[in-house]
């Protein structure tokens, strides 16, 4: 009986034992690139803790609570509370459209008396988390069968819409993205992601199609972004301005970087956003290209351990719900890097546990605290 | 596929007779079928993420190369970025060969808020739409609130309006240096200097380039921050190029044409001493671009623009006989017309003398001699001549627009071609590859190459194209040209001057195809004083015409010559070239020859 035999498993640690079977370089990495960022907004503010970094620091220190309180918590709790995260989160995207705040032309914020929430941050992780219940719960072969995918491209477009409509591009791009991977892990066959990807083109044409009719799908703000982003010296004082701007700060950093505090085009205030989305001009204005790369290698590991972790997981739920996460930390980094570097247009991504801003950093560390749960509780199988 | 029956019968069967349960059996079938599916779901999930695990690696291998690539290569304006610090804003003047300032920076300011620092966004937004009419309160007003700290609301500013909003007081308003290019003279030399706009722009400063023109064609030589303090040396003549531009501009609209082009150039060094084209445009504030580029006063006809420039190419195909011997001037030549040539016919405007010398040819512009003289010296002797001349690529000239104008020739070069470009149909060149090639051939015969810059030398022995007796003969054809009662261009004599030169009329392509008879182009390439050439003029007018003598004249005779005339009588006080005694026109023609020969 050699299946009853696979099921004699090593029993889970439990209690503060579970400590010691965290992935702890992964928690060491994600405590390096938070660093990074203090030290990042520290010489942003011109050598001084206030605005930002002291704030930063703060969150910073909550956020690394709430990740050990969900990296003990058993993941089965994770994983029967995934569908009530996932409506609460949804629930807050409609709340927000009624209640919110309106930040930059968008209405994102919802005041939660305590906090400034974005539900949309929120949503990044239930939704990682809905899928991989759902897929857990999934028999294997109905995985590609019609009905079976159109629930989760259900799950997926309902907030992917409600963001859009804020209207904030970047993060419905990282929703949509997270899920789809997700899908993709779960196995879902590839014929399924042909037609989805012609899809997307097809949105894009449509998008920029209903430009200045009355179903128009953006602000015109983001036309402007993407029209400068094609052409950025159609317009080099008006919106094609972040990019030139950003491109001439990362480009004389040079190998070295000019040193901390040192940086003219941050320090005259020519760069826009400098301390959030933007902050990666900074760093590379002032630590060079030393600097750039190690916070690009800071980032890649991370993304490995994660996978790995996945990789050797035997849980579905927590192999899914480690293989979603590190899939939307990882287009976080893409999408903000490419927007900077002048590859993709403004859309308003931060730099993931470096930019300055309270709700991202509560919830990728969070979305790590998901990660080291499912890490410590992955099945054990007895010694053969 | 092989079907697994639901309970597997043999097994169950054999279970029965050895007494065991039926149902273990199948058990033990579901819990293996079991294991092998969980053993392929999970083999596809792994593959699954060792595929994303690829496209993650590529995504960081190509943010990182991005990054280098930033860093430390390629993109210049970014490097010099970082060596600099401040914009390139400083840009040399450019001054004519008299010291004359034709182009100069100003140091202006431009505007702009940063909306953190403003106290009262209602008083700036009310304030700004004061002082700028073209303003509008509303908009300015919600751009203060759009996204962002730092709105620019003006590039330039007056130092009036600087004051103005500086009167007004309210924080958050600032100001940003900013360097003006100017052009003194507006029109008369727009075509020449191009004309610039602003590229990278910050509150320290813009940079300027230039966008075409002069101004393009020594981007580096202006934005050299070593040498912006030396002014750019042109061989243009701003009291030369001015009168020229009036003359030709009053010609233009007396003749009714539609377009001209003129250029004076010094026949020894091939400086250009005077440009013009028009219409003509004013580089402060040039237009668009937008409708039949040859019509747009962007286009610069004088050098950009190549035409079939007709009869002015006859004087190449007589020095081209005579260099290889196969004719002197005095040569007769059989002008019976028309030529036939397989289908096609060749024939003058005019009745002749069945017999004429080559000098006469020239004097009165015979196509069928010249063709006669083409057939006698072949085409491969014409293309090497042509070419010496430069008449077969691009100018030298530094305007980058005239890099552009590539003379157009036959592709196929046959006999037939040879004899009609011998009279200059079936080539196009620009005005002033005329001009040069013209200077080469009165001066004595040293090739020399265009020039805007100041200083040219004039060409040594190495440069020689053709000797100086042919050169000598050649000019006094076109002497006789001018000063013969059969000679096609009297109207381009100036008393005192001893101007020579020949016209051209070609009938312009018509869009349909072949020409058009009612649409001509007239040329007049002339050279003064042609005892010892100093100057060389290329008159073009595009589509002139005349009334006299009860009918419409379009001929350059009528047309480009007269203008010729009247922009070397303008001009001469200002060359400081004086009238030279003048004798009766019909000896001048033997004292010319014998005092040349």
């Amino acid at each position: 009986m050699v299946y009853y035999e696979q099921m004699n498993a090593k029993p889970a640690p439990t209690g503060l034992a579970k400590l010691l079977y965290m992935h702890w370089p992964l928690m060491v990495l994600v405590v390096a690139v938070c660093c990074m960022g203090f030290v990042m907004l520290y010489s942003v503010a011109g050598g001084s803790l206030d605005p930002w970094a002291r704030q930063q620091m703060t969150r910073f220190a909550i956020g690394l609570t709430v990740m050990f309180i969900v990296a003990l918590t058993p993941l089965n709790f994770w994983k029967s509370m995934s569908i009530f995260a996932y409506l609460g989160a949804l629930g807050l995207l409609v709340a927000v459209e009624f209640v919110g705040e309106v930040g930059k032309g968008a209405q994102r914020w919802i005041d939660l008396g305590f906090i400034l929430l974005q539900p949309s941050e929120v949503m990044k992780v239930a939704l990682v988390m809905v899928l991989a219940q759902y897929y857990a719960w999934l028999e294997p072969e109905k995985v590609s069968r019609p009905f079976w995918v159109l629930l989760p491209l259900a799950l997926t477009a309902i907030p992917v819409a409600l963001v859009l409509s804020q209207p904030d591009l970047g993060t419905a791009i990282l929703l949509a993205a997270g899920g789809g991977v997700v899908m993709f892990l779960a196995g879902v066959s590839w014929w399924y992601f042909g037609p989805a990807i012609l899809g997307a083109v097809g949105l894009v044409t449509a998008v920029m199609t209903s430009r200045g009719t009355e179903w128009q799908i953006l602000k015109d703000y983001q036309y402007r972004r993407i029209e400068t982003f094609l052409d950025p010296s159609l317009d080099p004082l008006g919106s094609g301005y972040h990019i030139t701007q950003a491109k001439i700060a990362a480009g004389s950093g040079g190998i070295s970087g000019r040193g901390l505090m040192e940086g003219t085009q941050s320090r005259l205030n020519f760069l826009p956003e400098k301390h959030t989305d933007f902050i990666f001009t900074i760093l590379a204005e002032e630590l060079g290209l030393i600097g750039g790369l190690s916070l690009l290698l800071l980032y890649t590991l991370i993304i490995v351990f994660c996978s790995v972790s996945a990789y050797r997981n035997r849980d579905r739920f927590g192999a899914l719900l480690t293989g979603g996460l590190t899939a939307t930390f990882f287009f976080f980094f893409v999408v903000n890097m490419a927007m900077v570097m002048g590859l993709a247009p403004v859309v308003g991504v931060p730099l993931p546990l470096v930019s300055y801003g309270g709700s991202a950093m509560l919830v990728l560390l969070g979305a790590f605290g998901l990660i080291q749960c499912a890490h410590v509780h992955r099945p054990r199988r007895g010694y053969q | 596929m092989i079907r697994v029956p639901l309970r597997p019968l043999a097994k169950v069967i054999a279970a029965r007779e050895m007494g065991e349960n039926p149902d273990v059996a199948e058990a033990e079938r579901r819990a293996a079928a079991l294991r092998v599916r969980r053993v392929r779901e999970r083999r596809r999930a792994e593959k699954r993420l060792i595929l994303v695990a690829c496209v993650v690696t590529l995504a960081f291998g190509w943010v990182g190369f991005r990054m280098g690539d930033l860093s430390f290569s390629g993109d210049g304006r970014v490097m010099s970025a970082r060596a600099s610090e401040v914009l390139r804003n400083a840009r040399a003047d450019i001054v004519d060969r008299n010291g004359e300032v034709l182009a100069t920076n100003l140091n202006t300011s431009s505007l702009y808020v940063e909306t953190r620092h403003m106290v009262d966004k209602d008083a700036v937004a009310d304030g700004l739409a004061a002082i700028f009419p073209d303003l509008d309160r509303d908009t300015l007003r919600a751009r203060f609130d759009a996204p962002g700290n730092l709105h620019w609301i003006k590039p330039q500013i007056s130092p009036e309006q600087e004051q103005a909003v500086f009167d007004l007081g309210q924080p958050g308003i600032f100001f940003g240096s900013r360097q003006m290019r100017v052009y003194p003279n507006g029109q008369r030399l727009g075509p020449i200097l191009g004309g610039t706009r602003y590229e990278r722009a910050d509150t320290t400063g813009a940079e300027i380039i230039g966008i075409a023109g002069l101004e393009n064609g020594f981007e580096e030589r202006l934005s050299d921050p070593a040498r912006v303090d030396e002014p750019l040396v042109l061989s243009i003549d701003l009291r030369v190029q001015t009168a020229m531009r009036d003359v030709l501009a009053a010609e233009m609209e007396r003749l009714d044409a539609r377009a001209a082009a003129g250029i004076l150039m010094d026949a020894n060094t091939g400086e250009v001493i005077s440009m013009v084209s028009l219409p003509d445009f004013d580089p402060n504030n040039r237009p668009g671009f937008g409708g039949y580029a040859g019509d747009s006063p962007l286009f610069n006809r004088a050098s950009q623009g190549v035409y079939e420039l007709g009869s002015t190419f006859k004087p190449f195909s007589a020095a081209l006989a005579m260099e290889m011997g196969v004719a002197t001037p005095e040569t007769m030549i059989d002008t019976r017309g028309p030529l036939r040539w397989g289908r096609f016919s060749i024939g003058d405007v005019h009745r002749m003398d069945p017999q004429m010398s080559v000098a006469d040819v020239i004097v009165q512009s015979s196509n069928v001699g010249t063709a006669r003289l083409a057939l006698m010296t072949g085409t491969e002797a014409q293309q090497d001549f042509l070419r010496a001349f430069g008449l077969m690529e691009p100018t030298g000239l530094e305007l980058p627009e005239a890099r552009l104008a590539r003379p157009i020739t036959p592709e196929r070069w046959s006999d037939l071609s040879t004899m009609t470009i011998s009279y200059g149909h079936g080539i196009s060149v620009s005005p002033l590859h005329m001009a040069a090639a013209y200077a080469t051939l009165t001066n004595g015969g040293l090739r020399v190459e265009p020039t805007l810059l100041a200083g040219a030398e004039r060409p040594g022995e190495e440069a020689r194209v053709i000797s100086a007796d042919t050169s000598a003969a050649i000019r006094t054809m076109l002497r006789r040209v001018v000063a013969e009662e059969a000679g096609t261009a009297n109207f381009a004599e100036v008393p005192g001057y001893e101007v020579g030169g020949k016209t051209g009329s070609a009938d312009k392509p018509s869009a349909s195809g072949g020409y058009d008879r009612d649409k001509v182009i007239g040329t007049f390439a002339a050279v003064f004083p042609t005892s010892a050439p100093r100057y060389v003029l290329v008159v073009t007018l595009d589509e002139a015409k005349t009334f006299a003598y009860g009918r419409t004249w379009r001929t350059a005779g009528w047309t480009a010559a007269p203008a010729s005339a009247k922009v070397i009588r303008r001009i001469v006080p200002i060359l400081g070239m004086r009238p030279m005694p003048s004798a009766p026109p019909a000896p001048l023609v033997d004292v010319t020859l014998t005092g040349l020969r």
